[in-house]
């Protein structure tokens, strides 16, 4: 049986700018929904009957099967009016939605598997950084998170060291701030928001605000797509297919802070939709 | 301690738990070229198969014990198989050598991926979770030709080709040529076929030796759907 608490946290369901009018049939957390564009002037999703609450919020609908007692998260750096933003589009991964989140907070597989683009051989190494569960807003931090990269951006004209900062504000979405090459001082905000279709199968819906007056939107979209594409052959290729909640079950490092800080925070909620509690 | 690591699904895949000190083809060794890794099966799960540069033959199980990524998407260089999701190295031992996000660590000798016993006979790569007593069966004129999954059981394959059972293995005749059919049931329904066929047989011979094999499956698998 699914914890209440999952079913009360909001989730994305699809793009603003690509609802059908007509309805499109999906799955949320394992049980059917439906999409509508504009059935009554507005965006709306129906489940079982039910008509569900949304909100329409950084590219996506979102919405949730239970009472969410809290607002979506917010991501003010997103509001200012010089970023471009990106709707970069759906990937379907067969995967864990929890593993596809995980894999998004981990720096130490640029090299491997965005080899010369995000990461490269020569210096993979993950200094040490800090993660903290701010309880005042109940999310999952990581910040100090320095890494080299060859092509850290579709902006970037070389290898920099570039900074990192990680936020969990959502059992299945997770925000990335990092160096904006075009603009020192300003962050870069990433984004990577998963429905969970069912616990080892979701849709991501990558988002992004970036400071970029070069790249066109159809090159920033490819970009991050390529990206996601090398993260999908890892994804679908990891046993057990659910995210393991039992430590005993895999070999974190100092580099996996981030993970086993945001595994802990789901245990503790009881977010356990795509996770293994205990070995089979 | 006998960790057990599901690879989900109620399908399991045991690193420590070898209780099976029996030789299981799961591979042509021709199959394999040096400085390779290959995905394959025992019973008990999936396993990786690798060459190492210098032609040696290894095979563990196929889950990186740091993030479960399966090692047969990894890759081999000299006498390592590395893991492609963070680069971890293995060694001929199954032992963590390096973890490359922290060059100067030296991994704890806990952190290894379940290194098998393997062993090449007829061109054929055997596997076993525990050391077996005996060297693998040895059938002499015969050469590994390929492999096939029959998704069916080695009772139904043995009335397709109207022949027994003997140490796993049926003796028929497949286009007209002496052929060895080396069965490895993969669960109920699924069985893993090494054909073994006659040394040096001309292009033409390994075709209809390969044709009938698919041939027999198509019956075997109706044989099964009938029953």
């Amino acid at each position: 049986m699914m914890p209440n608490t999952m079913r009360d946290a909001w989730y994305p369901v699809g793009l603003l700018s690509g609802l059908s009018d007509d309805g499109k049939d999906s799955q949320l957390l394992g049980e059917p929904i439906s999409v509508f564009g504009a059935k009554n002037g507005r965006p709306s999703v129906e489940s079982a009957g039910r008509t569900l609450p949304v909100v329409e919020r950084f590219g996506h609908l979102w919405t949730s099967l239970g009472s969410p007692n809290k607002d979506l998260f917010t991501i003010p750096e997103a509001d200012h009016p010089e970023r471009k933003l990106v709707d970069v589009g759906v990937v379907r991964v067969k995967c864990s939605p929890l593993r596809a989140v995980e894999n998004f907070l981990d720096v130490a597989h640029f090299p491997f598997v965005h080899t010369d683009i995000l990461g490269a051989e020569s210096h993979p190494e993950v200094s040490d950084y800090k993660v903290e569960i701010r309880d005042d807003v109940d999310e999952v931090w990581a910040t100090k998170v320095e890494f080299f990269q060859p092509q850290a951006a579709k902006s970037a004209g070389g290898g920099i060291t570039t900074e990192y900062m990680y936020r969990v504000p959502a059992p299945t979405c997770a925000v990335l701030y990092k160096t904006c090459p075009p603009r020192p001082g300003e962050w870069d905000v990433i984004t990577l928001f998963v429905q969970p279709l069912t616990e080892d199968l979701c849709d991501v819906w990558p988002w992004m605000a970036l400071f970029d007056d070069e790249s066109s939107m159809t090159d920033l979209i490819h970009f991050q797509q390529l990206i996601f594409l090398q993260d999908r052959s890892i994804l679908e290729n990891q046993l057990p297919k659910r995210l393991p909640l039992d430590p005993a079950m895999e070999t974190p490092t100092r580099a996996d802070l981030t993970s086993v800080a945001y595994r802990r925070w789901l245990k503790r909620h009881n977010y356990t939709f795509g996770a293994q509690l205990v070995a089979e | 301690m006998t960790p057990v690591n599901p690879v989900g699904d109620g399908t399991y895949w045991t690193m420590a738990a070898k209780t099976d000190a029996q030789w299981v083809p799961v591979a042509v060794s021709a199959d394999i070229l040096a400085g390779t890794v290959v995905p394959a099966r025992l019973p008990t799960g999936p396993i990786a198969v690798w060459r190492s540069a210098t032609g040696n033959l290894y095979a563990n199980g196929d889950r990186c014990p740091h993030r479960g990524m399966r090692l047969s998407h990894g890759f081999v260089r000299g006498e390592t198989l590395s893991c492609i999701y963070h680069g971890w190295r293995f060694g001929t031992d199954g032992a963590c050598q390096k973890i490359p996000a922290h060059p100067s660590v030296t991994p704890p000798k806990t952190i290894n991926c379940g290194p098998l016993h393997v062993a090449e006979t007829n061109g054929v790569v055997w596997a076993a979770a525990k050391e077996p007593a005996e060297p693998p069966q040895f059938y002499p004129g015969y050469e590994a030709l390929r492999s096939l999954v029959i998704v069916s059981t080695p009772a139904a394959i043995a009335a397709a080709t109207n022949a027994t059972i003997i140490d796993g293995a049926i003796q028929t005749t497949l286009g007209g040529q002496d052929a060895v059919l080396l069965m490895s049931p993969q669960g109920p329904q699924e069985v893993f076929i090494l054909v073994l066929a006659r040394p040096n047989l001309n292009l033409a011979d390994r075709l209809a030796v390969s044709s009938a094999l698919e041939a027999l499956r198509r019956s075997a698998e109706a044989v099964e759907g009938a029953a």
